[in-house]
């Protein structure tokens, strides 16, 4: 009763005509920049956080999550008609959606894409309802050592499902610590590694990082290639699939969306590794597996439901326990935190109209995006034509203006050109940058907790595994951090990130 | 042969981080673990880096990864250098010369030097990029941009 009392209240919110505009303009950015190869929605979100400030918080958050999942349904487009992925969940669907359009599917392959990703993306949200309050319930008892061994779970859950070395994973997770505690110390206000600047008392701004790390970074990577697409010239024709098609998607949807929703919970799991997963299990079930690859709408579908359906699992963590997963919903957070609001297990009983405003505009953002996609396909295909010499100047000033807007510094502005740098030659060398970015925003936050455990416990890490829920987490990532150096395991592993690669 | 591998150079920078930090955490103050210090996950954190980068740099040494030179093999790396020091400069002049005249001069230059489009596109888009972004977010997001030291005696609004 509790549950259909919120949403009610929810939807007076999301139905709100300014909240309505700010749920359209986030559903209509997000399917934009999933359009668009080269600015995603980590980018844009940043770009967008200091637009937030002007209206109320709802709005703002409102917005931001339309971005996200708008461009779960946006990358997919591009994987179809291009062949290059919007943003990184798409990758998968360049396989069979891009192999569909060149025999002139592509209708069908986008209409599959949308159907399964409204479908995916309703599940979540219906099963967010149900599962965030009993989550929240049981995160109430949550102490520091359960807080600290859960964010250790979700680096080690990113670092383990990271493409290629582990090693470099775990090393950048510890990097992203380190710069995320530089500024005051949280329990003694002592300045650490600020050298005597007045900027860096404050900490380093999530936003420029992010924004250098991937929004600059892509684009240094981008301008040294020769970018060439093969922009699909036939007709798209009709975009609802045929009977046969539904049919043989059904299965994949309902597969993908479970696996995807369940993935998307997992700290550290997320859109692009279920998307992978759901290709994979698609693949084994199928009786004509030979048909992956050349054009099977399987290999759309699954994928295309599992990244829709993390989207919204994703805001699980976030919303009960106050732990962004990935992120994207690191830059959530961030935005919460920018309204003076603390995601967590009391945000429903302290913010209920800002946690049930915001599950409903999901149903209503949803329904948006079956509208947009499906009509304005023509208009996306336009977009994907501007060429990237003209794209890309225009992103870095926006990646310029929105880490300026962010704090009114040109410090930022120089932290964005670094990391941006970083992140080139991290991109060139083989580390990734998602675990830094997770483990930068988390690092106060595990830093915290760590001294806070070991005060409560006179100095003694007992506390870390006398506890039930401390000491499962602790033991599933020792787990992962192990796993790799069992060579059977190690293959597995291997094999996974060569076929992600592939 | 050893030293021209990538994950030795890779291994050895974050090695050199990886001991700064934990240099810095030591100056800090470790604390005791009954109250750690505000350099004791710093130190920890460092040690951790050294570990893992020197792993990552034995394993250069031992031949695994691509050469330093592959990475950059036909590679367009002056536009990236280009790009780099655009911004670089525009970090500089971005409050001496203001947002629009700032804006509109690396626009110009990107599609210009870096990448080059007819001028016929490259002018006004640069125009209406720079102008239009500054009106958006200046009169209409009400967010502040620098109007340029140098030159706000000159512009009248």
């Amino acid at each position: 009763m509790d549950v259909i009392a919120g949403l009610g209240q929810g939807f007076l919110v999301a139905l709100d005509p300014i909240n309505l505009l700010y749920c359209f303009i986030g559903v209509f950015i997000g399917t934009l920049v999933g359009v668009l190869p080269g600015i995603g929605p980590v980018s844009a979100m940043s770009l967008l956080l200091p637009v937030t400030l002007s209206g109320t918080p709802e709005s703002g958050i409102i917005m931001m999550a339309g971005i996200y999942y708008g461009s779960m349904y946006g990358g997919s487009t591009t994987a179809v008609l291009v062949n290059i992925p919007g943003e990184a969940a798409s990758v998968v669907t360049c396989i069979d959606g891009h192999e569909m359009a060149k025999r002139g599917r592509a209708g069908p392959a986008l209409g599959i894409a949308a159907l399964g990703s409204f479908v995916a993306g309703t599940f979540s949200i219906v099963a967010l309802m149900l599962v965030a309050p009993m989550l929240a319930k049981v995160a109430v008892a949550f102490g520091p050592p359960e807080y600290f061994s859960l964010m250790v779970l979700g680096l080690s859950i990113l670092s383990f499902l990271t493409q290629g070395s582990m090693a470099k994973a775990l090393l950048m997770a510890a990097v992203g610590v380190v710069i995320g505690l530089i500024g005051l110390d949280q329990i003694n206000a002592m300045p650490r590694l600020t050298f005597d600047r007045l900027e860096l008392v404050d900490g380093i701004g999530l936003i420029p990082v992010v924004m250098g790390l991937f929004g600059v970074a892509e684009i240094l990577t981008n301008i040294e290639q020769q970018i060439r697409r093969d922009i699909v010239q036939s007709r798209i024709g009709s975009l609802w699939p045929s009977k046969e098609d539904l049919k043989a998607s059904a299965g994949p949807v309902a597969r993908g969306t479970v696996l995807g929703f369940l993935l998307g919970i997992l700290p550290g799991g997320g859109a692009v590794i279920s998307s992978f997963a759901s290709y994979a299990i698609e693949k084994k079930l199928s009786r004509t597996p030979e048909r992956f690859g050349k054009g099977a709408i399987e290999g759309v579908a699954g994928p295309e439901s599992a990244n829709n359906a993390a989207a919204g699992g994703a805001f699980i963590p976030l919303m009960t326990l106050g732990i962004p997963p990935n992120v994207v919903m690191a830059l959530l957070l961030g935005a919460f935190v920018i309204h003076g609001l603390q995601p967590g297990p009391l945000m429903m009983s302290q913010n209920p109209t800002i946690f049930w405003g915001i599950v409903a505009s999901m149903y209503v953002g949803n329904i948006m995006l079956l509208v947009l996609n499906m009509p304005l396909i023509g208009m996306w295909v336009q977009v994907l034509k501007a060429p990237y010499k003209i794209l890309f100047p225009l992103i870095l000033m926006f990646c310029i203006v929105g880490v300026f807007a962010s704090g009114n510094a040109v410090f930022d502005v120089f932290v964005m050109i670094g990391t941006g740098v970083l992140g080139y030659l991290m991109r060139k060398f083989g580390y990734e940058a998602a675990p830094l970015v997770l483990a930068f925003v988390l690092g106060p936050m595990l830093e915290n907790n760590l001294r806070k455990s070991l005060i409560l416990s006179e100095g003694t890490f007992d506390v870390f595994v006398v506890r039930p829920i401390s000491l499962v987490c602790l033991l599933i990532a020792a787990a992962l951090l192990i796993a790799p150096l069992l060579p059977a395991l190690r293959k597995k592993r291997e094999k996974v990130a060569l076929d992600a690669t592939d | 042969m050893m030293l021209r591998r990538a994950e030795f150079w890779g291994g050895l920078f974050w090695l050199a981080i990886g001991a700064f930090v934990a240099w810095q955490g030591w100056l800090l103050d470790l604390g005791t673990l009954r109250e750690p210090g505000s350099g004791f996950v710093f130190f920890w954190l460092g040690l951790i880096i050294v570990a893992f980068a020197t792993s990552i740099a034995i394993g250069g040494l031992r031949g695994e990864g691509p050469l330093l030179g592959d990475l950059w093999r036909g590679a367009r790396w002056r536009n990236v250098l280009l790009v780099v020091l655009a911004l670089i400069a525009f970090g500089f002049l971005f409050e001496r010369l203001g947002f629009v005249l700032c804006s509109l001069a690396l626009l110009l230059f990107l599609m210009t030097v870096v990448d080059p489009v007819r001028p016929v596109i490259s002018i006004p888009v640069s125009l209406i990029g720079a102008v239009g972004v500054w009106y958006v977010l200046e009169k209409m997001l009400l967010v502040q941009l620098p109007k340029g030291t140098w030159i706000e005696d000159f512009i009248p609004f």
